[in-house]
């Protein structure tokens, strides 16, 4: 008893350290962060020995929402979810398909493994410049074409003005319900065929009456702004996906490739045995036994996608209203505007977001543990 | 349910022949054991019929259909792994559908069919569950019911038991042997255990280094080995076997093994001559002691020597030398107690004897 509490308080001291500096430099600065983002710090005067901060509640959050002049801020947060779920769609898409290829031992399987997986280690920075002179308007991709003799292409890979999915920004909340309605029966189709009623009752139900709602009573729902704001998906971010796909595929394919390779011999004998296509076997057996590196990948690529900075500075520069970024924005509304208070807010903001993707998975993790 | 045919089947990897032309015929019906050591070809053989494991020469049919080229999924062959293989990510139902469902039947012919298979094998209250959540022998279970659920030709096992412990083994393998009984599927079983291949098997295939070396009913391989391997490889404790050299005098034939002599019944090395080397095999449960040494002839009988002794339940195990030279072991009835260095009287069954050209090892006629 006595050499086990022994133990405890060996340790506790030894954890102790590690302890308190992630407690203050991890911990103590994004609660500091959250307080600066609910006080009126910036402006002139901001950089001043003892700057004033008032506190003013949410002002700046509600200001970043619907505020008349942070229209540049809510457009970089769709272009966040944009790029989100393109990076996540493309590289775990990509990844996977090449992984399946590789998986089935095609010669100089281990130089092409190699090959996909190194522009991961390339910085954003070399790969953005790279990726800046293949995607100019009149030279790299563009120019491809000609070379079987056809006319160069013209479209502006990373400095088109057009957007596409356009929506009012007026109409958000009934937006988000159509989302949330979307979603819903999405999932209620997918349950529905192991068991219809609770797809039907927990799923379904609920998504239709959602749907509906927005549909017929968008109407009443307040509105977000005061005047119209449209915002959708620019087509100038589409270099900067394409890039950001090019060098995370290479990664989820290193991921699903070696979860393939752990998939035993016998299994995929069976499958065959069991009557399955090649495709039926990833389908119905490869696929769905790689969930946790699905998973993995998935909160990986996010992250990523949400702490997205470097990549677009190189491709299109800081300034490009077209392919902003929250990420940017933050640092250019802190460092070059001194608005530390709207910067924090936009931190804070992300760090939600962030967090609405790692706290599911870091619960059922946990929840796994204490079961196994 | 379907005949299979093995003609002259060759696998080479590269330059290397593991498998030299190999020649069977299982019947309809039959259960077959494909039986040796490891690395003797056996589950390379078991996986050719299943077609996961191309052929380099010769040919397969399955029923009256040479499957050469065909693939494993249009074999109609069901197998059931070693390490179950069963899909972890799948309940014991999905797992038991799989197969079905690959083949687009109806989800009612699926459910029927399951659960007529977990009816059998007493898996009903797991169907829900996943095979993590199984123990060895639940999960074995499952591995055999994937196999039903297909209504397969032909059944194919390899060393389906080995990875349960010996108590689950024993009762897995009447109940694999009941399964056989009633379905009558033909089935072709790998294992390196003698004892599964003594008692499941209909006729026994003795495979070594790629090579055939005997087919035969179990009993047939125990009491007529074709080769001093077959002899020592089936059954356990494994065939005597003594060096010793034959003759004739006054027209009796018998044999020399150290200073003793032995006599030889009829019928047995009717080709030998006068000083023919020999090997002379005896099955441990051909010698006898005690009063069991009464119903042999006298000249059957002689004086061994107790190294020691191993009581093991309703029969014993004992190490006897005889004339100071040969180790015989003998597998006695009853618990017999004897003291090593002991000097007991032991008869043999020598019309059970079997002899071997000591060169080709081969059995003599």
């Amino acid at each position: 008893m006595r050499e086990a509490s022994l133990d405890r308080l060996k340790a506790f001291l030894t954890l102790l350290p590690s302890i308190v500096l992630v407690g203050v430099f991890v911990y103590g600065f994004i609660g500091n962060t959250v307080w600066i983002s609910l006080t009126d710090w910036g402006g002139s005067g901001s950089l001043a020995v003892d700057p004033q901060k008032n506190y003013v509640g949410l002002a700046n959050y509600a200001e970043l929402f619907t505020g008349f002049l942070a229209g540049g801020f809510r457009q970089d947060l769709v272009n966040a979810v944009f790029y989100s779920v393109m990076l996540l769609a493309g590289a775990i898409g990509l990844g996977m398909f090449i992984a399946i290829l590789l998986d089935r031992k095609p010669k100089g399987e281990d130089v092409l493994r190699t090959i996909f997986l190194y522009p991961m280690s390339l910085s954003f920075i070399v790969s953005g410049t790279i990726w800046r002179w293949l995607l100019a308007p009149q030279g790299g991709v563009n120019i491809l074409p000609t070379y079987v003799g056809l006319d160069p292409l013209t479209f502006e890979w990373t400095s088109s003005t057009k957007a596409v999915l356009e929506f009012n920004w007026q109409n958000l909340f009934q937006i988000m319900l159509y989302v949330a309605a979307f979603i819903l029966i999405l999932v209620g189709l997918w349950a529905f065929r192991n068991d219809p009623r609770k797809a039907l009752k927990r799923w379904l139900g609920p998504g239709i009456v959602i749907g509906a709602f927005a549909w017929l009573g968008g109407s009443i729902l307040p509105q977000a702004l005061f005047m119209e704001e449209t915002h959708g998906f620019n087509l100038a971010t589409l270099g900067i996906i394409m890039a950001t796909v090019w060098q995370y595929a290479g990664y989820t394919m290193a991921l699903y490739l070696a979860g393939f390779n752990g998939i035993s011999q016998d299994l995929r004998d069976a499958a065959m045995l069991d009557g399955a296509s090649e495709v039926a076997y990833y389908r119905h057996v490869a696929i769905p036994m790689l969930k946790p590196i699905t998973i993995s990948a998935v909160i990986i690529l996010s992250h990523i996608s949400l702490k997205m900075f470097d990549i677009i500075f190189a491709m299109t520069g800081p300034d490009n209203a077209q392919t902003g970024h929250p990420a940017l924005n933050m640092y250019l509304t802190t460092f070059r505007a001194n608005d530390f208070a709207r910067g924090a807010a936009i931190a804070i903001v992300l760090f939600l977001v962030a967090a609405m993707f790692i706290v599911p998975y870091l619960v059922s993790q946990y929840r796994q543990r204490k079961r196994g | 349910m379907a005949n299979v045919d093995l003609k002259g089947v060759v696998k080479r990897y590269g330059n290397v022949e593991v498998i030299h032309g190999i020649d069977l015929s299982v019947r309809e019906n039959e259960f077959i054991v494909l039986v040796g050591p490891s690395g003797c070809g056996k589950s390379t053989v078991l996986r050719m019929v299943a077609g996961l494991e191309a052929i380099s020469g010769g040919e397969i049919s399955i029923g009256d259909r040479v499957v050469n080229q065909v693939s494993p999924k249009d074999r109609n062959v069901a197998m059931v792994f070693q390490n179950y293989a069963l899909y972890p990510h799948m309940t014991v139902r999905e797992n038991m559908g799989f197969s079905l469902k690959m083949r687009r039947k109806s989800r009612e012919e699926m459910d029927s069919r399951v659960q007529e298979a977990a009816r059998v094998l007493e898996l009903e209250p797991y169907l829900e569950r996943k095979p993590s959540e199984l123990s060895g022998g639940q999960r074995q279970r499952v591995a055999m019911g994937r196999a039903m659920v297909r209504k397969p030709d032909v059944f194919l096992f390899d060393e389906p038991l080995s990875n349960l412990d010996a108590q689950l083994r024993t009762q897995m393998r009447m109940e694999l042997r009941k399964m056989h009984m009633r379905l009558k599927t033909t089935t072709i079983y790998v294992t390196h255990d003698q004892i599964e291949a003594m008692t499941l098997a209909d006729r026994i295939v003795i495979l070594k280094d790629g090579h055939i070396q005997q087919v035969g009913s179990p009993i047939e391989v125990f009491e007529k080995p074709n080769n001093v391997f077959v002899a020592r490889f089936i059954g356990n404790p494994p065939m005597n076997i003594l060096e010793g050299v034959f003759g004739v005098e006054d027209g009796k034939r018998f044999v020399t093994v150290g200073p003793s002599r032995f006599p030889v019944p009829d019928g047995k090395g009717d080709s030998l001559v006068d000083g023919a080397p020999m090997l002379v095999g005896l099955r441990p449960d051909a010698i006898k002691m005690g009063e069991n040494i009464e119903r042999l002839p006298k000249d059957w009988w002689c004086k061994g020597e107790v190294v020691v002794s191993e009581i093991l339940g309703g029969h014993s195990l004992l190490e006897i030398v005889v004339d100071g030279q040969n180790e015989l072991i003998a597998e006695v009835e009853g618990r017999v107690v004897a003291h090593p260095g002991e000097i007991v009287p032991i008869g043999f069954e020598f019309d059970r004897m079997v002899l071997f050209d000591p060169e080709t090892t081969n059995a003599l006629s």
